[in-house]
C-alpha cells in the first residue's frame, strides 16, 4: 500500500465521475429526468461502503484468528470510513428523494435497511467506547462486528425482496438497472464505484498510519 | 452434550425459582408500560395501534429480561461454568432457557393487552404461534448480545442499542404478519413469512454457537 499509483487512479476516477456525471449523456426517463445522475454518487458511494464494511468484517475474522492489534485497528478504521461514505450516500439520496418522491425520508425497505446499517455501526462504535481494556475491546468488537454484519446482510439483502420498494427498478418504477442502465451510464457507473472505493481506502490508510505513529511515539516514551 | 445442555436449562430454572422477585419485576415492568399505553391511547385503539404497541412493549421487556439473565453471571458464576462445560453448551442452554422465559413474558403481555386494550384479536391461536416464533428468534439474538453486553461492563444503554437494531428484521416481519392475526389469518398465505422467521432464528443461533467461545475467553 506504499505505492502512489492507486491514489492517483482514485483521484482521476472521481474527477472523471464528477465531470462526466454532470455533463455526459443520460437516458430521458419519466419522473427521474435529470435526477438520474444521482446514481453516479448515491449508489456508487453505497457500493464502496459495502466493500469497506466487508473489509472490516474480514479484518474482524482475522483478529479472532490471531489477535493482532493492527487487524483490530484496520477493522475499526474501515468501519469508520464506511460510515463516512454511508453518511454521504444518505445525504445525496435524501436530497434526491425530496425532489422525486416529495419527502426527505419515506418508509421504504431500502431506507429501513440503511437506517439499520447505520444504527448497527453506531452501536459498534459505542461498544468500542465503553470497554477500557484494549484486548477485550478488540475481541468484543470483532465478535459483534461479525454477528451484526450477517444480520445487516439479511436485512438489506433479503427482506426488501419480500416487499415492494419505491426505489427505481422495483414495483413498476422506472429503474436504472437491467434494461435501462445503458452503455453510456455504465461507462461512468463502474469507474465511479472503483474511484470511491480507492478514495475510501486512502482515507482509511491515512487514519491507520496516524494511529500507528501515535503507538510508536507512546512506545518510545515508555 | 445434550445432557449438559439440559442441566444448564434446569440449573437456570431452579436459580430463577430462588430469585422469584426478578421475573416479578419484569412482569411488573410489562404491567406498568401496558397501563401507560392504556392511559395515553385511551379511545385511540385500533387494530394497528394495538399491534404496534404490543411489539414495542414486548421488545423492551424482552431486552430487559434477557440482559438480566447474564448480568449476575458475568463475574461470579462464570468461572464455575467455564471449568465445567464448553461455552457452546452454555449458550445453547441459556438460549433454550430464555426462549421459555420470553414466551412467558409474551403470553403475559398478550393476556394483559386483551384485558386492558380490548379483545380485538380475530385469531388468537395464530397470534400465539407467532409469539412462539418471536420468542425463539428474540432468545437467539438477545442471549448472545446480552452475554456480550455483560462482558462490556455496566453501560446501562448498551443492551438496548446493541440488540434492538439486530431485531428489526424480525419485528418488521412479525408485526406485518400479526396484524393479520388481529383482522383475519390465513395459514397458507403466511407460511412463507413464518419460514423466514424460523430461518432467521436458526441463522442467529448458528452464529452465537460459533462466536460465543471467543466472547467468554478471558
Amino acid at each position: 500500500m506504499k505505492a502512489h499509483w492507486w491514489k492517483a487512479l482514485g483521484v482521476v476516477l472521481v474527477l472523471y465521475t464528477i465531470i462526466l456525471g454532470f455533463l455526459g449523456p443520460v437516458p430521458r426517463l419519466p419522473i427521474l429526468n435529470e435526477t438520474i445522475r444521482v446514481l453516479y454518487f448515491h449508489v456508487t458511494m453505497w457500493f464502496a461502503m459495502i466493500i469497506l464494511m466487508t473489509a472490516s468484517l474480514s479484518y474482524s475474522i482475522g483478529y479472532l484468528a490471531n489477535n493482532s492489534r493492527l487487524r483490530d485497528l484496520k477493522a475499526k478504521e474501515s468501519a469508520v470510513t464506511g460510515m463516512f461514505l454511508a453518511t454521504l450516500g444518505l445525504v445525496t439520496g435524501s436530497i434526491w428523494a425530496r425532489f422525486t418522491w416529495g419527502a426527505f425520508w419515506v418508509n421504504d425497505p431500502k431506507l429501513n435497511g440503511t437506517a439499520v446499517t447505520m444504527l448497527i455501526y453506531l452501536a459498534y462504535f459505542v461498544l468500542r467506547g465503553s470497554v477500557e481494556d484494549p484486548q477485550k475491546k478488540a475481541r468484543l468488537a470483532a465478535v459483534y462486528n461479525i454477528f451484526a454484519f450477517v444480520m445487516m446482510i439479511v436485512f438489506i439483502g433479503i427482506l426488501p425482496r419480500m416487499t415492494d420498494s419505491l426505489h427505481p427498478g422495483n414495483g413498476g418504477n422506472p429503474g436504472f438497472s437491467g434494461y435501462d442502465l445503458n452503455s453510456d451510464m455504465r461507462l461512468v457507473f463502474y469507474p465511479a464505484v472503483i474511484g470511491w472505493t480507492l478514495i475510501g481506502i486512502w482515507i482509511m490508510n491515512l487514519k491507520l498510519r496516524y494511529t500507528q505513529l501515535i503507538w510508536r511515539k507512546n512506545e518510545h516514551l515508555d | 452434550m445434550f445432557q449438559q445442555i439440559l442441566q444448564i436449562v434446569k440449573l437456570n430454572f431452579s436459580l430463577e425459582w430462588r430469585h422469584r422477585q426478578s421475573i416479578l419485576a419484569v412482569l411488573l415492568y410489562v404491567l406498568t408500560t401496558t397501563y401507560l399505553s392504556y392511559l395515553v391511547f385511551n379511545g385511540l385503539i385500533s387494530s394497528e395501534t394495538w399491534n404496534a404497541l404490543y411489539w414495542i412493549v414486548l421488545i423492551f421487556a424482552a431486552v430487559q429480561a434477557a440482559f438480566r439473565s447474564f448480568q449476575n453471571e458475568a463475574d461470579r458464576r462464570f468461572l464455575l461454568y467455564f471449568s465445567l462445560v464448553r461455552p457452546q453448551v452454555l449458550v445453547i442452554g441459556k438460549t433454550i432457557y430464555n426462549f421459555f422465559y420470553l414466551l412467558v413474558i409474551g403470553l403475559f403481555t398478550f393476556l394483559l393487552f386483551l384485558f386492558l386494550l380490548g379483545n380485538i384479536v380475530a385469531d388468537p391461536w395464530a397470534f400465539i404461534v407467532l409469539l412462539i416464533l418471536a420468542s425463539a428468534g428474540f432468545a437467539c439474538i438477545l442471549t448472545f448480545v446480552s452475554g456480550l453486553a455483560a462482558k462490556a461492563g455496566d453501560n446501562p444503554a448498551l443492551p438496548a442499542i446493541l440488540s434492538i437494531p439486530l431485531l428489526y428484521p424480525q419485528v418488521l416481519a412479525l408485526s406485518r404478519t400479526s396484524i393479520r392475526a388481529l383482522t383475519g389469518f390465513s395459514w397458507s398465505v403466511n407460511a412463507p413469512v413464518m419460514m423466514v422467521l424460523l430461518l432467521l432464528a436458526l441463522v442467529s443461533l448458528l452464529l452465537s454457537y460459533l462466536l460465543f467461545a471467543y466472547l467468554w475467553r478471558d
